[in-house]
């Protein structure tokens, strides 16, 4: 019986954690596109305090999450309990106030307008609070010992009751073609062209390591560096891949006509 | 890095992908040529104009029986002050004006404030490399532009046209419906299926932080490292993202001409309008590109109605 009682401890835990992380990540991406504009219990405070909401409700989330594993401590045990309770209040208030904006639970993953089923499951995370309240031990034991029936159940009912799912599923489906995606630092691109076999075949030339411009267009990134002639050697360095494709192009600095030298790799 | 000329950019863009460097330049749809010619009049009768060009040089052009022109209003050529800057839209090789307009400015930013009950004076963030700038909506204006501004408050955008005079910035029409979202909640772009279009088609505006005669456009999906500009990459049209150099075609719909034009500037405030142009049938959502005004006139655009439905591409 304990074993049931303490089983959805973990799950809590890990939840919790969750909505942290993505709840803080949210903030420090979305703040500038303004996207909290239309998430969650945010859309209820003014427009200044928007994202200290989301970092508040975060960090409420990450200390629950933590005194729930090292302690027993009432005070987490129906502070978690209070807290879901409360989220299932806020989630209807804002169905009824503001029915297009998402629910925030796991930031801008979470935008979905908020329907039965993220309702559904803060009720059950609150029936699971309330069965964890007389578990007998710290959630720390209940990882140590784990309980995996009773724990996969508990993961399946909120899969189950999770938008957020469908959302990530359909965000790797339409995925934005690589020319509209932010690409990856310039720093990065470069360290990709350096370990290529096409650098290591022109670095003899250059007078520099490092390129006198760079620049990005569609989907490569351009390095553009001098040789001892002083004509431009011009790498394309793809943007997707890990060992992505790399073209070159010496360029006499006079004319604008390229030497006759393109080494697709 | 700080390469002197981003012209070079293209030449070597093409060498790289072993792809023809494109031309700038009009296209050769659209028939006789426009040419936009700019300068500051010196004397102006019914059938001529005197101008001094930006090079200091002495320019004579004739005006069409038909020429119209804008100086906060409709008035015949003639009536043009003296030293007024003019922008004029001309044919035959740049001899016979049809179209004049005249200090004619364009006010597009995020408003910051806003004081004055009976002349309005709003004062404009502009963007990163533009700075901040103050227009006055004098009293007989506020009406027409505040009914295409509904949100006339802080943190909202704006976007009018109007005339310099004394020094002052003048805001007299409405280039845009404001859109009704805050500048900083730009809606995300449509989702993109299957690959990039080869064109996409929205709306084309000018602006007025180009160089007198510069050719080019500003665009606003350039990587913020490469133009260092912490506002740039943001658009709700799904733009490819191109590089400060690269060439752009841009097709004017309504009046079909095209021209390649290069991107000089990033284009960070365009891409935070996500309007439509009702030029000629109502354009697609959003702003693709930002005109220097003498493409902008050289496509056939009318600098009073503000934008022209477009398409654009890799030139």
């Amino acid at each position: 019986m304990t074993h049931v009682l303490a089983s959805q401890l973990p799950v809590l835990i890990v939840l919790l954690c969750l909505g942290t992380v993505a709840k803080v990540a949210t903030v420090r991406s979305g703040s500038e596109l303004g996207a909290l504009a239309r998430l969650g219990p945010a859309v209820l405070v003014p427009d200044r305090f928007r994202s200290w909401a989301l970092i508040c409700c975060a960090v409420g989330e990450l200390v629950l999450a933590a005194g729930l594993l090292v302690t027993t401590h009432p005070l987490f045990r129906w502070g978690t309990v209070a807290f879901f309770a409360m989220s299932t209040y806020v989630l209807l208030e804002l169905r009824r106030r503001r029915p297009d904006a998402g629910c925030g639970c796991f930031g801008e993953v979470s935008s979905a307008p908020v329907g039965l089923r993220s309702i559904g499951r803060t009720v059950v995370l609150t029936g699971m609070a309330v069965l964890s309240l007389w578990a007998e031990e710290p959630a720390w034991v209940a990882f140590a010992h784990p309980s995996w029936e009773f724990g996969l159940i508990g993961v399946a009912l909120l899969a189950l009751l999770s938008p957020e799912l469908d959302e990530l599923a359909d965000r790797a489906r339409h995925r934005a073609p690589c020319e509209q995606r932010r690409g990856p630092a310039e720093g990065i691109t470069l360290a990709r062209l350096r370990s290529s076999g096409t650098w290591r075949a022109h670095e003899a030339e250059l007078t520099t390591a490092e390129p006198y411009d760079s620049w990005r267009e569609l989907c490569w990134r351009f390095f553009a560096f001098q040789n001892q002639d002083h004509d431009d050697v011009v790498f394309a360095v793809y943007l997707t891949g890990r060992r992505p494709a790399v073209r070159v192009a010496v360029v006499s600095s006079e004319d604008s006509r390229p030497l006759p030298e393109y080494t697709p790799v | 890095m700080g390469h002197p000329s981003v012209e070079r950019r293209r030449v070597l863009a093409a060498a790289a992908l072993g792809r023809e460097p494109g031309v700038p330049g009009a296209g050769s749809e659209g028939g006789e040529p426009l040419r936009a010619v700019t300068g500051e009049i010196r004397d102006v009768s019914p059938h001529l104009i005197i101008i001094e060009t930006p090079e200091g040089g002495e320019e004579r052009l004739v005006i069409a029986p038909w020429a119209t022109a804008w100086h906060g209003g409709d008035t015949p050529p003639a009536d043009l002050p003296m030293g007024a800057r003019v922008m004029m839209r001309t044919l035959r090789d740049g001899r016979v004006v049809e179209r004049l307009w005249a200090e004619t400015i364009r006010l597009t930013g995020t408003i910051v404030s806003i004081e004055g009950r009976r002349d309005v004076t709003v004062e404009l963030d502009c963007g990163p490399h533009r700075g901040h700038r103050t227009a006055v909506i004098p009293y007989r204006a506020t009406g027409r532009l505040r009914v295409r501004h509904p949100q006339f408050e802080p943190g909202y955008l704006f976007d009018a046209i109007g005339i310099r005079k004394d020094g002052a910035a003048l805001a007299l029409l409405p280039a845009t419906s404001q859109p009704a979202y805050p500048a900083r909640a730009v809606p995300a772009p449509p989702p993109a299926y299957a690959g990039v279009q080869a064109r996409i088609s929205g709306t084309v505006t000018w602006s007025d932080i180009f160089d007198a005669e510069e050719r080019g456009v500003g665009y606003p999906m350039v990587e913020r490292s490469d133009a260092a500009c912490a506002d740039a990459g943001v658009s709700c049209a799904g733009l490819p993202y191109l590089a400060i150099g690269s060439l752009l075609q841009v097709r004017n719909v309504c009046a079909s001409r095209s021209a390649n034009l290069p991107i000089v500037a990033c284009g960070c405030l365009a891409g935070r309008f996500c309007d439509r142009c009702v030029e000629c049938g109502t354009s697609p959502r959003g702003r693709i590109a930002e005109l220097s005004p003498t493409s902008y006139v050289e496509l056939g655009g009318e600098l009073i109605t503000g934008c022209f439905n477009a398409q654009i591409g890799m030139g």
